[in-house]
């Protein structure tokens, strides 16, 4: 049992690169929809701009 | 495929990495027997070998997605090879700090210039170095100077798994041509264990490649965009 710090140093290690690989996937996911639909909506509200123009 | 395709794809692949990573850890830490000489210490093996094998397979991945880039010219290619390089460098992490940590209560030294580590630290440069002159090169440039690094730099992987053999080692070599050297209750465990790591390195994979698809469509509508801008102004 002498040596069990080191098992779960070594799973802890690995959970931790695994945890904050997925949180860093999913933030910047988060920040790319975001900025993907505020385009989104800019298009198409300068779209009905220009319609009402014509 | 749409976006809510892709999402029960990747919903399905964590719900399936969750129960087997479960009945892995279970395996692990209760079914397991603890070995004699090592004690505790050996279950290290079991994150230790199948990130291992992950790193090796996504740079493979890697490999071949650069080949079908260079050969067809589909970006998809170029898009698979760089989410498996950068998800197989997380995975070469792993390897490279369970591996020390394992040595230290085993061989009293957390590293050594053995030809097995220092393949490995090779091979995590090459595709650390991928990843970073991939960000660094130019906008047209960027998939082929990719592709032929990704090529060459594969090179390393089969020196690295034939390292125990080639060369004089202390490693120590589980997978013979005889077989696996270990006892029956560790082989199932380490089979589970692999199923499972398969199972969250093709969910990282999945998510990985849905999130730079997303990144360039943001670019194209950002540049469709500032055309409309323009054309206004105009």
């Amino acid at each position: 049992m002498g040596n069990a710090p080191y098992l779960f140093a070594a799973f802890g290690v690995t959970w931790v690169i695994i945890f904050f690989y997925i949180l860093s996937i999913s933030r910047r996911q988060k920040t790319l929809e975001s900025q993907i639909n505020k385009i989104r909506d800019a298009l198409e509200r300068n779209k009905e701009t220009g319609k009402r123009d014509e | 495929m749409t976006l809510k395709g892709k999402s029960a794809t990747i919903r399905t692949l964590e719900l399936a990495t969750c129960v087997v990573m479960l009945a892995a850890l279970y395996a692990i830490f209760i079914y397991a027997p603890i070995e004699k000489t090592m004690g505790l210490v050996q279950k290290i093996f079991y994150i230790h070998v199948p990130s291992a094998f992950l790193a090796f397979f996504a740079f493979f991945i890697t490999f071949v997605g650069s080949i079908l880039y260079l050969y067809k010219r589909e970006n998809k290619w170029d898009i698979m090879a760089f989410c498996s390089a950068e998800i197989g460098v997380i995975f070469c992490s792993i390897v490279l700090i369970t591996g020390p940590i394992w040595a230290k209560p085993i061989w009293n030294v957390w590293w050594t210039w053995d030809p097995r580590l220092t393949t490995t630290l090779i091979l995590w440069f090459i595709y650390a170095a991928y990843l970073i002159l991939r960000g660094a090169a130019g906008e047209n440039r960027r998939s082929n100077f990719s592709a032929v690094f990704g090529i060459i730099g594969f090179v390393n992987v089969p020196i690295t798994f034939l390292a125990v053999r080639l060369w004089r080692t202390i490693h120590p070599v589980i997978i013979t041509p005889k077989g696996i050297n270990i006892s029956d209750p560790m082989k199932l465990t380490l089979i589970l264990t692999l199923m499972a790591f398969c199972l969250l390195f093709f969910t990282l994979l999945v998510s990985r490649i849905r999130l730079e698809k997303m990144r360039l469509d943001g670019e194209e509508i950002r540049a469709l965009s500032e055309d409309e801008k323009t054309e206004r102004n105009n």
